[in-house]
């Protein structure tokens, strides 16, 4: 069992699967100092959003999990979570001078609207963080972005943020659109229009590879010693599902 | 700081020139700072030298507790302390003084991921390696940390910042990894530096940046710190054009200033 995503990765490349073979050594650094900015000042604020804010955790996150874990655990787990998510991010950004938890809020939630417009920057106008084909700097900022971006929350200030950056949008609908509208065994998506088996097999391989990180994804947010068999199943499915949970979940 | 008081101190800031008398505090330098804090004071003052901007740099046995958010090292401007190179940068940035002004946002957004990588990784490896491993603890760190005070405080003390340092380290998930987890981290670290720099002489090409300072206060410290093992002098030292990059910094800007060799 292989859990966190830096994990999962370095499983996957163990076994012949990797989405970077075209990026040069540059664009491999880059990759990983921007998924050291996402886990910095991003996450805490995505961690805060989903766990610790008390509208979104008792409206949303906590039902939803709940309805995937057994009795009587299902008491248990999310409470364990949610102090887990604010123990981290007091521990982690909580020094002083902020000593109030409003302070430390405020200053989280800054620090993720900047690194969101930071994103924003480095997307631009094209498709994908690399060029035209996804690598996995990609799927870690998607894994990061689609559930901040798509899920209904009562208090939605980051969100609100990540909606005025449209390239950002867009990235998430392009990825969601291309790679899980469609089942796993279906047609590859839509990329480079090639006969080649080869790269038929990378955007198959580059779209399991996204599908795992997206279900390790709720890992990321939590304690990272819970074992895996506790999680909820994969939170986005397929497009008729998927709006029929949001619909479900919205008050 | 929250956002009215960083508004007020920027007010402050920019209405004053950068007095003569500007003094870095740090912990004692012979006896008792440790390998985390002298990497980020020196690359606070590397930082200062590159905007060529005068200080002087004071050692006091209590910096730790002087500082407003209890790390080091902290500079005193005027009326002012500021502590930590992020806010540092902008505190000089509200008195007008720039490194990274000459950036487009893409790679001002490039320098900013590169720093946190900085600090994720090598910081805190640093950290990991001083409080979390048993033999360098037991030699170097609860003799160095606590030697300004008597018995018993000086084991207190130690103890204290100990536990304080593992539960976060805990929480961010590298209580479990073992060392050569941690090497390995550090190893991919310089590594993905190394080619960042490629063949430039800093990493935004002709001029340095708060990076530049940044990189070369945690390698440079790494490199002439002795610790019980060689392991992560060495991790660093695979790469030569870190090697060059460090040597490049120390000559252009701290021995031709005449501050003589950095101890």
């Amino acid at each position: 069992i292989v859990c966190q995503p830096a994990k999962i990765l370095n499983f996957l490349r163990r076994q012949k699967y990797n989405a970077d073979y075209e990026l040069t050594a540059k664009q491999g650094a880059d990759t990983l100092a921007y998924v050291a900015l996402l886990e910095e000042k991003l996450l805490p604020a995505a961690l805060h959003t989903f766990w610790v804010e008390s509208d979104n955790y008792f409206t949303v996150t906590k039902p939803w999990f709940a309805s995937r874990i057994p009795f009587p655990l299902s008491l248990i787990l999310p409470g364990r979570m949610s102090r887990g998510a604010l123990n981290r991010i007091l521990l982690t950004r909580g020094a002083p001078p902020l000593y109030q938890l409003q302070e430390v809020e405020a200053q989280i939630y800054r620090d993720a609207k900047e690194c969101l417009n930071l994103l924003s920057y480095r997307l631009g106008t094209s498709q994908f963080f690399f060029g035209d084909t996804p690598c996995t700097l990609d799927a870690y900022v998607f894994g990061f972005l689609a559930p901040l971006y798509k899920v209904r929350f009562p208090k939605v200030q980051l969100q609100e943020h990540l909606k005025q950056l449209s390239n950002l949008c867009r990235f998430c609908d392009d990825i969601l659109h291309s790679y899980f509208r469609l089942t796993l065994g279906g047609t590859p998506p839509a990329g480079p229009e090639s006969v080649d088996a080869n790269l038929r097999k990378l955007t198959q391989l580059v779209n399991k590879e996204s599908n795992l990180i997206e279900k390790m994804d709720d890992k990321l947010r939590q304690s990272p010693q819970l074992p895996p068999r506790k999680l909820p199943t994969l939170r986005l499915t397929p497009a008729e599902e998927e709006s029929n949970s949001f619909q479900r979940l919205s008050p | 700081m929250s956002l009215v008081a960083e508004a007020f101190v920027s007010q402050i800031a920019a209405t004053e020139p950068w007095p003569e008398n500007a003094t870095l505090y740090q912990q004692l330098k012979g006896e008792q700072i440790l390998l985390s804090d002298n990497a980020a004071s020196l690359a606070v003052q590397a930082f200062l030298q590159m905007c060529n901007l005068p200080i002087k740099v004071v050692c006091r046995a209590n910096a730790e507790y002087m500082s407003p958010s209890g790390k080091v090292p902290f500079i005193h401007v005027g009326n002012q302390v500021v502590s930590e190179l992020g806010p540092i940068v902008q505190f000089v940035k509200a008195k007008g003084h720039s490194l990274s002004d000459g950036l487009d946002e893409v790679q001002k957004a490039e320098m900013k991921a590169y720093m946190e990588l900085v600090n994720n990784m090598l910081l805190t490896a640093e950290l990991y390696l001083q409080w979390c491993d048993e033999a360098t603890v037991g030699e170097i760190t609860h003799a160095r940390y606590g030697s300004p005070y008597p018995w018993p405080l000086n084991h207190i003390l130690a103890y204290q910042k100990q536990w304080e340092i593992k539960r976060k380290m805990k929480a961010i998930g590298w209580g479990n990894k073992t060392l050569d987890q941690v090497l390995e981290d550090v190893d991919q670290c310089c590594q993905a530096l190394s080619q960042r720099l490629g063949t430039q002489p800093y990493f935004f090409n002709k001029q340095p940046t708060e990076l530049d300072a940044l990189v070369f206060g945690h390698l440079y410290t790494i490199l002439t710190t002795q610790l019980t093992n060689d392991e992560l002098s060495e991790k660093v030292k695979n790469y030569s054009n870190l090697l060059a990059f460090c040597r490049r910094i120390e000559q252009h800007y701290f021995e031709e200033r005449g501050k003589g060799r950095l101890s």
